[in-house]
């Protein structure tokens, strides 16, 4: 391993920062702030991907600002930059997958024709400049600095659409992120108090393994803490799910892949570079941490299952996904840490096909929810095939990324004679199947009007109670006893799920005054719907439709979920969607493929086999 | 060459009475006098700081009296923070006030009057001497909060008179123990002779700390004595209530810490470890009441003062660790504050200048009416919960670190989430800001969505003072001003500068701290 | 206990000034009032001071007159601060003149009750 002073660091983390300064400054001009989002996002992954040769024969580069704060005595901390193997997998995942959605978000936004575009673009390149910092930073205070940038620069977007419900959502993830910034804050101070230094060093810092037990433990349960929040190890993760209400590009890229895997990395500093796998193990925090991941995996599978709106079971899978990097860490074996590291691009590249295909089933038809896209694979044939193959590799079915990944996690849960662990895993991989399938099967083999029941998202937890799955027009009593058999009011999403149209209805409602011709598609709509409507508009929960609300108010005209009436119309592959969108879903998909097929072609598995042997000193 | 010293306190002072002198000429000629003064005090201090920094502390005795008897003045790396902080911040608020008023000369003579006080305070080494630097700047300031238009900053002036007046008092009061106790005024005399004749646990010791404390507790607004502030800072006009939100607390801040470390010194607290303790529970209390009343707060400037009560909260918690790191972090937070604060106040005057707003509601999609400033006042806001890498989170990791040094880790708690209730109020006023759509009151028509010339009608009876006999709002004391006045690039110019100095200043923190390092070793030795 | 406080009489008498004085800052509604209070408080705060620099016996602090003379930096100090004492009631005193012109009122009740009803 040897040092090698370097800009390209720097540079890659500014390239994207300083294109928000066009950016802002090409507001009326849409096509030329989408050429610097553009520009920025090839720049941001040509640099990244020009310190891969270096990094995989023994490099480290590194862009070193000099003293930034002091630590104990003569100790201090740098304000520098090194981009090593993990922050560069990292970089490098958040830089490629970058570019695929800055194509995304033009079809995307321009498709559903969004307010404040030049506000989502500018914010947009500040997170993922934020995110190469995390990946890139040199220490745990600079990673620290950077993992608070990324949580201001997200803000935005979550709050993108400004309704009650995103600024519900934005002050909801403001305080969960900060609120996990602050332990991030206590740790490092207590880790730079212990050592003198937060610098990373593979396999963990020398002076943290003589130090005080009692203190390095609360350490690493404050770091792992706080960055658990932005990981979503349950119970912490409640952000996530609301944070779906940002438009999807958001949720694929930040919310998928570089916000909650800058959670990931900064636990994987933490377990492989601040208290190295030896330390940790002394101390006994893995198996602490491999229990909450393992709960995380199971229970967020299960909740996933009774998620109708697809952005809110993709968040969920997304909790759950998580935590298997997090085990594979947690589980301090070899074979177990490569397999959670890699499960970082795995997951990503498969999360990220699915969010695009479910950005572009919202875009073409505006529907959100599972329960209406029966049938849908007629009109989107190409999004749902991509569709298919994504679950398919969340799944762990060979041949997709997610395979390979998971081998490595089965392998390594079985050698540090963790079998239940093991058991999690593959209890998880049933319930994948078990919530992705239904959404594949009923888009290619149902039709809108012959629609199979789905009890559990229909049907109360137990099953008591269970209403007539036709629905009939008896709603006014109906909710009320099947409300109150909801024992997670959390997860309110229950009066929403078995009344799939409510917003089309409470929407329609403010629209109906002025209106009349609107009130009379409302009811059209309402009339043609193969899952009835009931009146239940007071329910105790809210409906959590946000993109729907949101751009309902902004299109002219308006849109219903589901399909039209007559049916979801055939379309070709190349009719189905714009480029914009398509193209980045088949590129994504293609991306798990490769993974999944030729994983040691791609840079990534030879970067994680770096790292794993830097931490361990095993050779995969 | 160290009659420089003197001129210091004497150039603002001299400059005060010119402007007022020059007002029986030609009125509105206060601004330039008060310009001409403040670069030369600008020039001055620097040029002060700048032998610190080559030769060391410089001490000077006024009149040539041998020390023990004279007046002595001192400038060490800390005061010449002060008085380095004192001279840019009048000059920067200056740049602002020319266009936002008052314009009259006496309030020049009171602005000039308060930067000679300040920096009268900063650089005394004689209690008594301090005692009447605190007064002369008190009185300025309450002159400069009167100085709006109505009734509510007179009310709130003569409120702040009334229990700034007691609080000097009660520090005049602390004096006379100490006075009876060892028979000297001068500090460094003062510390000898407790150390070596008096001892730290005499009764007239203790009730002399306790008499200083509480009395520059109230000048520095630490909870519950804080009851003045708001008020003051909500009801002065903006330019003032940036100076004043800036400066007065600050300086009264270095204040304590120079009595508390200078005069009563480290053994002091050692001996007696009750009143560490008590100060450090002040603090932290502070810190949470200050941030929770913030929270609850409509008005904007009063949130902003609340906000001030728990940022002082951290440099007195900063204070009471007696650690050299927690030093450091006091005056870099106090330095930060001063800024932060103070251009929070001059954005928050820039926003109800251009659209009259001045509550937390009215600040709805201010972000679409005037990006620049709603963008400068989100930055400064930010810088002020101590988002990395800005100078409030490089000051609050001083503090921090130098908690974990000392193990105090309930106060370490509390210093690090302060970022989180500090984020409570500022993230209500951001969201506001940025993800709400602009309601044009009733009566007010077509409003163009990011200029600055607000139709004024409707906006003068949301204007803060509220007051029928207030119906000018941003009028000056001649009266014939227009209704609604522009902002003026100046007064942009003032807030954006420091946003980004908020957010790149952080990286000079270290240089700064190595500059300091000697003389807080030698203030807690 | 009468003859450990009658050589200090002053101080008590210091002390009942003081609490003269807050109570009628804190007690009286009418502003004049609370500024005479606050003018009995300093007085107190002067009149410690002189105590203290009192030596039995001792003639006034000047040259012209015999040894032993009683502490003249204390009364060098009050001075000072009887000036500073003045400035301040005369600014307290304009600014009640400018609350009476504005609000026709001295009463600090009513005063608060019309600022509330703004």
């Amino acid at each position: 391993m040897t040092d090698v002073s370097s800009l390209r660091p720097l540079a890659t983390v500014l390239v994207s920062a300083v294109a928000i300064a066009p950016i802002l400054a090409s507001r009326g001009r849409p096509n030329l702030r989408e050429s610097w989002t553009m520009l920025a996002a090839l720049a941001t992954f040509g640099l990244s991907a020009s310190m891969v040769p270096g990094v995989l024969a023994g490099d480290t580069y590194v862009t070193d600002f000099g003293t930034f704060l002091p630590g104990v005595e003569s100790g201090s901390v740098a304000f520098a930059l090194q981009a090593d193997a993990l922050g560069l997998l990292f970089a490098l995942l958040a830089s490629a997958l970058w570019v695929i959605t800055s194509l995304y978000s033009i079809g995307y936004m321009r498709g559903l024709d969004e307010d404040s575009q030049t506000r989502y673009f500018a914010a947009f390149a500040g997170s993922v400049s934020a995110a190469v910092g995390v990946a890139l930073a040199d220490n745990l205070v600079v990673l620290f600095v950077f993992y608070e940038l990324l949580t201001v620069a997200t803000y935005p977007l979550v709050t993108h659409d400004q309704t009650d419900e995103a600024r519900a959502a934005g002050r909801k993830y403001l305080a969960y992120t900060f609120g996990g910034g602050v332990a991030v804050l206590a740790g490092t101070l207590i880790v730079v108090w212990l050592t003198g230094t937060a610098d990373f060093t593979a396999g963990g810092i020398a002076a943290l393994a003589e130090s005080d037990p009692a203190m390095a433990r609360l350490a690493f349960t404050l770091l792992v803490t706080g960055f658990g929040v932005k990981a979503a190890l349950m119970p912490m993760h409640s952000w996530l799910p609301d944070a779906m209400v940002a438009p999807t590009p958001v949720s694929g890229l930040l919310h998928a892949v570089a916000v909650v895997k800058s959670g990931v990395f900064g636990i994987a500093r933490v377990v492989l570079d601040v208290f190295g796998p030896e330390t940790v193990s002394d101390l006994g925090m893995g198996l602490p941490l491999a229990v909450v991941a393992a709960f995380t995996i199971v229970v967020a599978s299960i909740i996933a299952l009774r998620q109708d709106n697809l952005k809110r079971r993709l968040a969920f899978s997304t909790v759950s996904q998580l935590s298997y990097i997090v085990l594979g860490l947690a589980l301090l074996e070899p074979r177990a840490l490569a397999g959670g590291l890699l499960h970082i691009p795995a997951h990503a590249f498969m999360k990220l096909t699915l969010f695009f295909c479910a950005g572009a089933i919202h875009v073409e038809t505006h529907t959100d929810d599972i329960s209406e896209m029966a049938g849908i694979g007629k009109r989107m044939p190409g999004t749902m095939i991509a569709f298919g193959i994504a679950s398919l590799g969340m799944a762990g079915i060979p041949l997709v990324a997610g395979f390979v990944s998971k081998w490595y996690l089965l392998i390594g849960s079985v050698q540090a004679g963790g079998v239940v662990f093991a058991g999690a895993l593959l209890v998880s991989g049933v319930l994948n199947v078990a919530y992705f399938w239904p959404i594949v099967y009923q888009a290619f083999f149902e039709s809108e009007d012959a629609v199979g029941s789905k009890p559990l998202i229909e049907n109360p937890f137990g099953g008591r109670d269970a209403p007539v799955p036709d629905g009939g027009r008896n709603a006014d009593d109906e909710p009320a006893g099947a409300t109150d058999g909801v024992a997670d009011p959390d997860e309110g999403e229950y009066a929403v799920d078995r009344n799939p149209s409510d917003h089309v209805v409470e929407h329609s409602a403010s629209k109906r005054a002025e209106s009349p011709d609107a009130a009379h598609a409302d009811e059209d709509a309402e009339s043609d719907r193969a899952v009835p409507d009931d009146a239940d508009h007071n329910g105790p929960y809210e409906p959590e439709h946000y993109d729907h609300v949101a751009d309902d108010e902004d299109a002219p005209e308006h849109h219903h979920a589901g399909p039209p009436a007559g049916g979801w119309e055939r379309r070709a592959l190349s009719s189905e969607t714009t480029w914009f969108m398509l193209g980045p879903i088949l590129t994504a998909a293609t991306g798990a493929v490769v993974l999944g097929i030729v994983p040691d072609r791609v840079a990534f598995l030879r970067l994680v086999e770096i790292v794993v042997a830097g931490a361990t000193g095993v050779t995969l | 060459m160290t009659d420089l010293v003197p001129i210091a306190v004497a150039l603002p002072i001299v400059a005060s009475v010119v402007a007022l002198l020059a007002g029986l000429v030609r009125s509105r000629s206060g601004w330039y006098v008060a310009l001409v003064g403040s670069v030369a005090q600008v020039a001055l201090t620097a040029e002060l700081a700048r032998r610190v920094v080559a030769d060391g502390a410089i001490r000077y005795v006024v009149g040539n009296f041998s020390v023990p008897y004279g007046i002595e003045l001192v400038i060490d790396g800390l005061s010449a923070t002060m008085i380095v902080l004192v001279a840019v911040t009048a000059l920067g608020v200056l740049a602002y006030a020319r266009r936002a008023g008052p314009r009259s000369n006496p309030f020049y003579g009171a602005y000039l009057l308060l930067v000679g006080g300040l920096t009268g305070m900063s650089i005394t080494g004689d209690l008594f001497n301090l005692y009447v630097f605190l007064e002369i700047t008190g009185l300025a300031t309450y002159v400069l909060v009167g100085s709006e238009e109505g009734g509510r900053s007179a009310v709130a002036a003569l409120r702040y008179l009334l229990v700034g007046t007691v609080g000097a008092s009660l520090f005049l009061l602390g004096i006379g123990y100490a006075y009876v106790a060892t028979g000297t005024l001068n500090m460094a005399d003062l510390a000898a002779v407790i150390g070596e004749d008096v001892g730290y646990t005499a009764t007239l010791i203790r009730a002399s700390f306790a008499f200083v404390v509480v009395g520059l507790f109230v000048k520095v607004a630490v909870f519950p004595l804080h009851t003045w502030q708001p008020e003051a800072y909500a009801s002065a006009p903006d330019s003032v209530s940036a100076l004043i939100s800036a400066l007065v607390s600050t300086v009264s801040a270095y204040a304590l810490i120079r009595v508390i470390y200078t005069v009563f010194t480290v053994d002091f607290l050692e001996a007696n470890p009750l009143a560490a303790d008590l100060l450090a529970a002040a603090a932290a209390v502070s810190v949470v009441a200050g941030s929770v009343l913030a929270v609850a707060q409509s008005e904007v400037k009063r949130m902003l003062a609340y906000s001030s009560v728990a940022q002082f909260g951290l440099v007195v918690a900063a204070a009471s660790l007696a650690n050299e790191t927690a030093m450091i972090g006091a005056f870099v937070h106090l330095v930060g504050h001063a800024m932060m604060k103070g251009s929070l106040f001059l954005a928050a005057g820039v926003v109800a200048t251009a659209t009259g707003a001045r509550t937390v509601d009215e600040y709805d999609g201010l972000g679409e009416r005037l990006p620049v400033g709603a963008g400068a006042l989100a930055v400064l806001a930010l810088a002020m919960v101590g988002v990395p890498p800005t100078l409030g989170f490089v000051g609050k990791w001083y503090i921090a670190l130098g908690a974990v040094e000392t193990g105090s880790w309930a106060l370490l708690a509390v210093i690090v989430s302060s970022t989180l209730l500090t984020l409570a109020y500022f993230a209500r006023l951001i969201e506001r800001i940025f993800f709400r759509e602009y309601a044009a009151p009733a009566g007010e028509t077509g409003v163009a969505p990011d200029d600055a010339d607000v139709p004024g009608d409707a906006d003068v009876v949301a204007d803060g003072n509220g007051l029928p006999a207030d119906g000018n709002g941003v009028s000056t004391d001649d009266g014939d001003a227009p209704l609604r006045e522009d902002v003026s690039f100046g007064m942009y110019a003032v807030v954006v500068v420091a946003a980004l100095l908020a957010v790149t200043l952080g990286a000079a923190v270290f240089e700064y701290a190595q500059f300091v390092q000697p003389t807080v070793t030698r203030l807690l030795s | 206990m009468i003859d450990a406080f009658a050589p200090r009489y002053l101080y008590l008498v210091t002390f009942l000034l003081l609490g003269i004085g807050t109570y009628m800052m804190i007690g009286n509604r009418n502003l004049v009032k609370k500024v005479i209070g606050m003018n009995l408080f300093q007085t107190g705060i002067f009149l410690f001071f002189i105590a203290a620099a009192y030596v039995e016996g001792a003639s006034p602090a000047v040259l012209t007159r015999e040894a032993p003379h009683v502490s003249p930096l204390p009364h060098v100090l009050i001075l000072t601060a009887i000036v500073v004492g003045v400035s301040l009631t005369a600014v307290a005193l304009g600014l009640i003149v400018r609350i009476y012109a504005d609000y026709g009122t001295l009463d600090a009740d009513v005063l608060w009750e019309v600022r509330h009803d703004d």
